[in-house]
Parts: C-alpha cells; structure tokens; sequence
C-alpha cells in the first residue's frame, strides 16, 4: 500500500506527507465536528477490501487528478458519529448516517482537493456515496496505490482511504 | 433578529449549522432549510430574509448558479458560502457571482460568530 509514484511526482508530495495531510484533517473534522478525539496509526501495509457490519462513505475526485476518498466505520462508530453530529441518539443506520458519513466523506474530500489543487477549478468532487451492509467488498481498496490510515477513537477502528491517479 | 436560509444537500450539515449559529449567540429568529439552489429559490419566495447560507457542491442546482439565480431575481440579501471548497479560484468565482463571504467547513460557532456577527 503505496502513494502512486505518478502523484508523488506531479504534487512533489511524499507518501508521508500525503498520510499527514489526511490525518490532520480526519483530526480537525472529527474534533470541530463529531466532538471525538482520534488516536492515528502508521498507514496500512496490506489493502483491507471486505468489511463486516460497517458503513463507507466515499467521495469522487475528477479532473487533472483522479481518485477516491473514503471512510469506514463499524456500524457502532457509525450510530455515535451521527449522533454526535445531530446532538441526538441515533439507533439504526439509516437516512441520517447515510449523510453524516457521506458528509465526513465530503469535508475529507474537500481537504484532499485543496492540496491538489490551489484554485480549485481543474478537479470536481462529486457528490457523497455511502454504502452500508453485513459484508461488503470495496473494490477501489484493493489497489496497492492507495493509502489506508487507521484511526482510533471510543475503543472503535476506523480507516480512511485515499487512492489517486494522475490524469494525462 | 435574523431569518437565515441554509441551504445545503447534507441535512446533517444543516443541523450542525443551524445549532452552531445559535451556540454562537447570533440574533437568530427563523431559520429556513433547503437541500440544493433549486429549493433555496423555493423556499425563499414570499419570506423576509436577512442572511443566506450556501454550500457550493450540490446536486440540480449547485451554490454558484443559485448565488447567480438570486441575483438575478434583484435580491441583495447577504449571502455567505459554507462549503469544503477551499481553492482560490472557486471562492473568487463565487465572490464575482454575488456572494459576501465564505467559511470554510468544518467550522467552529466562534467562526460563524466572527464572520457573520457584522452582517446580522
């Protein structure tokens, strides 16, 4: 589980300062957000495509670069994130932790963009996807250029994926 | 006291801000919400409104086309973008379309006090 050595080139960005980026953003969005403090690990040497009882929320990057941002969350981290962000209980995964997870998705997304992108026009973020099941496989995490950084917050994993590719 | 339009496709989002602005202590009264620019328009006609709250990156109708819409329609109401957009040329775009200011999410209530604290 490497950085693209395309990206590092073209953004003059080491794996580790890509890794850095996404977790202190993870940090600021969940701190100023979901009120929970996070704990990161070193990134992941070995893809993680099949997940069990969780929510992912993903976002697209389109344009001079090409790419996927992506949350996953155990179903239980899932109802106290958006309970967090509502300010009320949340007991099923449903509508409202379908968008607070594609919402986290979507600030990642917009961080991501920023480093990549000064202006901002040359790359779109699309429009929050989540998906939710017992077991599911997540086909973009097994691409080896992809980096997966785990965080720990309430005793609970979770991972943020960031896979990217130039375009041309 | 303000009436403020939050418009904004998460409605968790909407929440957060909604609950933020009156942490921040700003003089809120009503405070309508819409999931994308062609509801905002919407939800607009017939109401007063001293402050409108914008996303950029929403689906049917997106922050810059509404803030154009609006103008369009000879309205001045304030309007501040809340957006993950952070790139300078976007923000430049939305401020040459009409829009007063931007925040960048996430987003404090001390942030949306320091921002919009002037405006209502």
């Amino acid at each position: 589980m490497t950085l693209n050595q395309q990206i590092a080139a073209a953004t003059k960005l080491s794996e580790a300062d890509l890794a850095g980026y996404v977790i202190s953003a993870t940090k600021e969005v969940f701190e100023t957000m979901v009120m929970l403090t996070l704990e990161d690990s070193y990134p992941l040497k070995e893809p993680v495509t099949s997940f069990h009882c969780s929510v992912t929320g993903m976002v697209g990057l389109a344009g001079t670069y090409t790419g996927i941002l992506s949350i996953h969350c155990p179903r239980t981290l899932a109802l106290l994130i958006t309970s967090n962000m509502l300010g009320m209980d949340v007991e099923e995964v449903g509508e409202d932790v379908n968008d607070a997870l594609g919402e986290i998705a979507n600030m990642l997304g917009g961080y991501v963009k920023q480093i990549l992108s000064k202006g901002g026009l040359d790359i779109n973020l699309s429009i929050p996807t989540v998906i939710s099941g017992e077991d599911y496989t997540v086909s973009s995490m097994a691409d080896s250029d992809c980096v997966v950084i785990p965080f720990i917050t309430e005793n609970e994993r979770f991972l943020v994926g960031l896979k990217l590719e130039k375009e041309g | 006291m303000a009436n403020i339009l939050i418009v904004d496709d998460s409605s968790t989002m909407r929440k957060i801000i909604s609950r933020s602005l009156r942490q921040a202590g700003l003089p809120v009264d009503e405070i309508y919400e819409a999931g994308d620019g062609i509801e905002g328009l919407s939800v607009m006609e017939g109401k007063s409104i001293q402050l409108i709250l914008s996303d950029i990156n929403m689906p049917n109708m997106d922050g810059l086309e509404f803030i154009k819409s609006v103008r369009a329609k000879g309205v001045s109401t304030p309007i501040v973008m809340i957006t993950t957009e952070g790139g300078e040329d976007i923000l430049k775009e939305a401020i040459s379309s009409g829009a007063s200011d931007s925040i960048k999410k996430p987003f404090t209530p001390e942030q949306l006090q320091e921002k919009l604290g002037g405006m209502l």
